[in-house]
């Protein structure tokens, strides 16, 4: 009995010294072979017309270069395989992911620099789209591959029933969304219809990402930088203030939200809009073949945003192709990385009504309308070059992002809750947070 | 006689042979014994070399995570630049985050409430569907339905059941009874109590399978013989059904209980937390935390806590079933 203790306590001491035994540093100096598979995570969907977009891309670029790539599509959690991965120090060696991860997955140095002298197209670059690619130091740890930017889709056949004009401003946008939501635009007699579709759950801190097109039209913000790459919290400003309030009142005084907006993520969201429940969404070119296979294309149409008290800024976001660190095969990430963002590699990842994997594409030399002659599709361009702004490439993001989203969610659920009284509190764990990532203004 | 009874009888000859060998040498002796119990109970290591395949799937998948989890506790984790020890700052985050208080009084309350209403619910099917008949079996499966329907299909059911307009599912019903609609899980006033009964829903149907084995147990005559003493039927299931049913209690109340600290699921698909941070609990916070802010470290730090917690909670309630049993 005795014997058998000590051997369960040999078991623990072994488990606990194998733990211990697995927390150095990875060799960065990992032995190289040209000719390794390279294996691809991207974040879409299993066997979704994305997974199908990039299958297309890796071949396209095997053909053209001779280096294999396994391509692996993973849309829920991914971040959280992807730190799976991590802590068994096997990353794969290119991940295609949003570009607000870039500050996290750097942070934990997850991510390999890119030498840009090695990415020749690089230079064909749109200079928005290389600098999200950037981190705090200017160094280059993310590639652009696609671009996207907020535009907002309104149901055509609703607003010509009610004899309204495309809204250009917050009044005409506020207009709309209370006629949306009272004049019974679908004509069935009930009161079944909102003017706004708006995704406001913490999840992916969603109710923040969505409420940023409205807070920068403003010239609110959630930090602002002051400096040396030093960053203070921004909620408080009147601008933000007034950004909050306005937003708030579509939903508390106009009710013109769709119901149960707090708790609902995209995929709920976007069902309220095809099925008929909201009038307007603001949002990226990448469910236009959704909505149109599902709602029918002459249902709807496309507008740039309305312009807030200061601009029509609207939040640009973008695939990016991070080269992970502890490859084999570091030549082949950087020929896959620049494959990807030449004119060749944007091509092929824009052909196709529904599996592709270049929304907008990044390089200077190519026209969106040569490959893509949908107007709709240059109306998101065009946004997303005179109007679209990336979030800061601070160490992370998502800190920020989770914690304005609680704060903005809260606002939007519960009507009696004092709004500068709140904002003032989430300052104060902005505050905390940028002291944290040590890029707080002293 | 059983053929039992003859193989264990010692034959008369080899009974005499083994006196005889004792009073030769008694150290010899001892040692032909050892051999024999030996030979009769195995080697030490032969139940050990039965259990390796399980010990070795537990270490690999259970212990050494749990280690690995517990040494991330005190550490800044960065895989490919060096974890960083930073002691016991993670735990000071997740216990001075505002969140933590609040979010373990969310876990306690819908802890308590699913526990309490699961086995309600439970015991009173349980009660309603004991019996032979033929056709229970067919009800007893119906109710057992919501057990085994993955809990994101029940998560998606109940979102629709809980439309917070007046068409809604169960908003219509409340409409019948001159009730107002409610926002059940978007109101931060009814979030919680929301999803204490989604839990209630999901669990009460385990909950009275447990039961029904333990009905099985206590005995009919004592029904029979309160029934003859004039017991009324609340006062049988009062007087003969609970008592005889307390060791079930117990054990469902562990298993509820631990189930209700860990909940994480159906919080995660209905609100993620939200509304206004109303139905946020430990484990949603703690993923939170460690994987969609990438502070790994702090997540585990909150896991540890976590585990402490129900750790106490279940010695708690052996040291009080030991006291009874007593």
């Amino acid at each position: 009995m005795r014997r058998s203790r000590w051997i369960g306590a040999g078991f623990l001491a072994s488990a606990l010294i194998l733990t211990s035994c697995t927390s150095g540093p990875a060799g960065a100096d990992v032995e190289q072979d040209s000719k390794a598979t390279l294996q691809l995570w991207t974040r879409t969907t299993p066997g979704g017309p994305g997974e199908k977009g990039t299958l297309a891309l890796a071949a396209a670029f095997e053909k053209a270069t001779g280096h294999k790539v396994e391509v692996t599509a993973i849309f829920d959690d991914f971040e959280t395989k992807l730190q799976q991965r991590a802590a068994q120090r096997d990353l794969p060696d290119i991940v295609m992911n949003d570009v607000t991860q870039l500050g996290a997955m750097h942070e934990q140095g997850l991510l390999r620099e890119i030498d840009l002298d090695k990415i020749k197209h690089s230079k064909q670059l749109i200079a928005q789209g290389l600098g999200s690619g950037k981190s705090l130091d200017g160094k280059q740890f993310g590639l652009p591959y696609s671009a996207q930017a907020t535009a907002l889709l309104i149901r055509k056949d609703w607003r010509e029933k009610l004899r309204l004009d495309t809204p250009r401003n917050w009044d005409d946008f506020t207009a709309m969304a209370e006629a949306f939501t009272t004049e019974d635009p679908d004509g069935d007699g009930k009161k079944n219809t909102f003017g706004l579709a708006a995704p406001l759950s913490t999840k992916r801190g969603y109710a923040s990402w969505y409420f940023s097109n409205f807070l920068w039209a403003a010239g609110g913000d959630f930090i602002t930088e002051a400096g040396d790459g030093t960053y203070e919290p921004a909620m408080t400003t009147e601008k933000s203030v007034k950004a909050v309030q306005w937003f708030r009142d579509l939903g508390c005084e106009d009710k013109a939200i769709q119901p149960g907006a707090v708790t609902m993520d995209t995929p709920p969201t976007n069902e309220t809009f095809e099925s008929g429940r909201t009038g307007m969404f603001a949002v990226g070119p990448y469910l236009l073949p959704r909505f149109d296979e599902v709602l029918g294309k002459d249902k709807y149409e496309v507008v740039p945003m309305p312009k807030g008290p200061k601009d029509a800024t609207v939040l640009a976001e973008g695939g990016t192709i991070y080269l992970m660190a502890g490859s084999e095969n570091q030549a082949g990430q950087d020929a896959f990385a620049d494959f990807a963002v030449s004119a060749e590699g944007q091509r092929t990842g824009m052909r196709g009504e529904t599996g592709f994997t270049v929304q907008l594409p990044v390089n200077k030399t190519v026209d969106i309308s040569e490959v893509r002659p949908d107007p709709r599709w240059k109306t998101y361009a065009e946004v997303y070059r005179s109007s679209g702004r990336y979030a800061p490439s601070i160490p992370n993001w998502s800190a920020v992002r989770q914690t304005t989203a609680e704060t903005v969610n809260a606002l939007m659920a519960d009507c009696d809750l004092d709004t500068r009284g709140e904002l003032r509190d989430l300052d104060k764990k902005l505050a905390d947070i940028l002291e944290e990532q040590g890029i707080a203004a002293s | 006689m059983s053929l039992d009874q003859v193989k264990r009888a010692p034959l008369p000859e080899r009974r005499a042979h083994r006196a005889a060998g004792r009073g030769a040498d008694g150290a010899d002796g001892a040692a032909a014994g050892h051999r024999r119990r030996d030979r009769r109970a195995g080697r030490w290591w032969t139940p050990w070399l039965f259990l390796a395949p399980a010990l070795l799937l537990f270490l690999y998948f259970k212990f050494i995570p749990m280690a690995n989890a517990l040494t991330m506790s005190f550490q800044e984790v960065q895989p490919y630049l060096g974890n960083r020890w930073v002691g016991t700052e993670n735990y000071a985050t997740v216990l001075g985050s505002d969140g933590f208080r609040d979010a373990a009084w969310h876990t306690v309350v819908l802890a308590a409430g699913q526990t309490a209403g699961s086995m309600l619910l439970g015991l009173a099917l349980a009660l309603l569907m004991e019996g032979q008949g033929r056709r229970l079996g067919f009800v007893r499966s119906a109710a057992f339905l919501p057990v085994v329907v993955p809990i994101a299909v029940v998560a998606e059911l109940w979102r629709i059941m809980y439309h917070p307009t007046e068409d809604g599912m169960v908003n219509s019903l409340l409409g019948l009874v001159g009730f107002g609609p409610s926002g059940f899980i978007n109101d931060p006033d009814s979030s919680l109590v929301s999803i204490m009964v989604t839990g209630i829903w999901r669990g009460a149907p385990y909950d009275m399978m447990i039961f029904l084995a333990g009905l099985a147990s206590v005995d009919r005559g004592l029904y029979e013989a309160a029934k003859v003493d004039g017991a009324s039927r609340f006062q049988r299931v009062r007087h003969v059904t609970v008592p005889g049913l307390r060791s079930v209690f117990s054990i469902l109340f562990i298993l509820a209980a631990i189930r209700g600290l860990r909940v994480f699921t159906e919080v995660f698909l209905l609100t993620n937390g939200g509304p206004d941070g109303s139905t946020e609990v430990v484990m949603t916070l703690i993923y939170k935390l460690g994987l969609e802010q990438n502070r790994l470290g702090v997540g585990a730090a909150g896991a540890v806590l976590l585990f402490l917690m129900t750790l106490i909670l279940t010695i708690a309630v052996h040291l009080v079933r030991r006291r009874e049993s007593k």
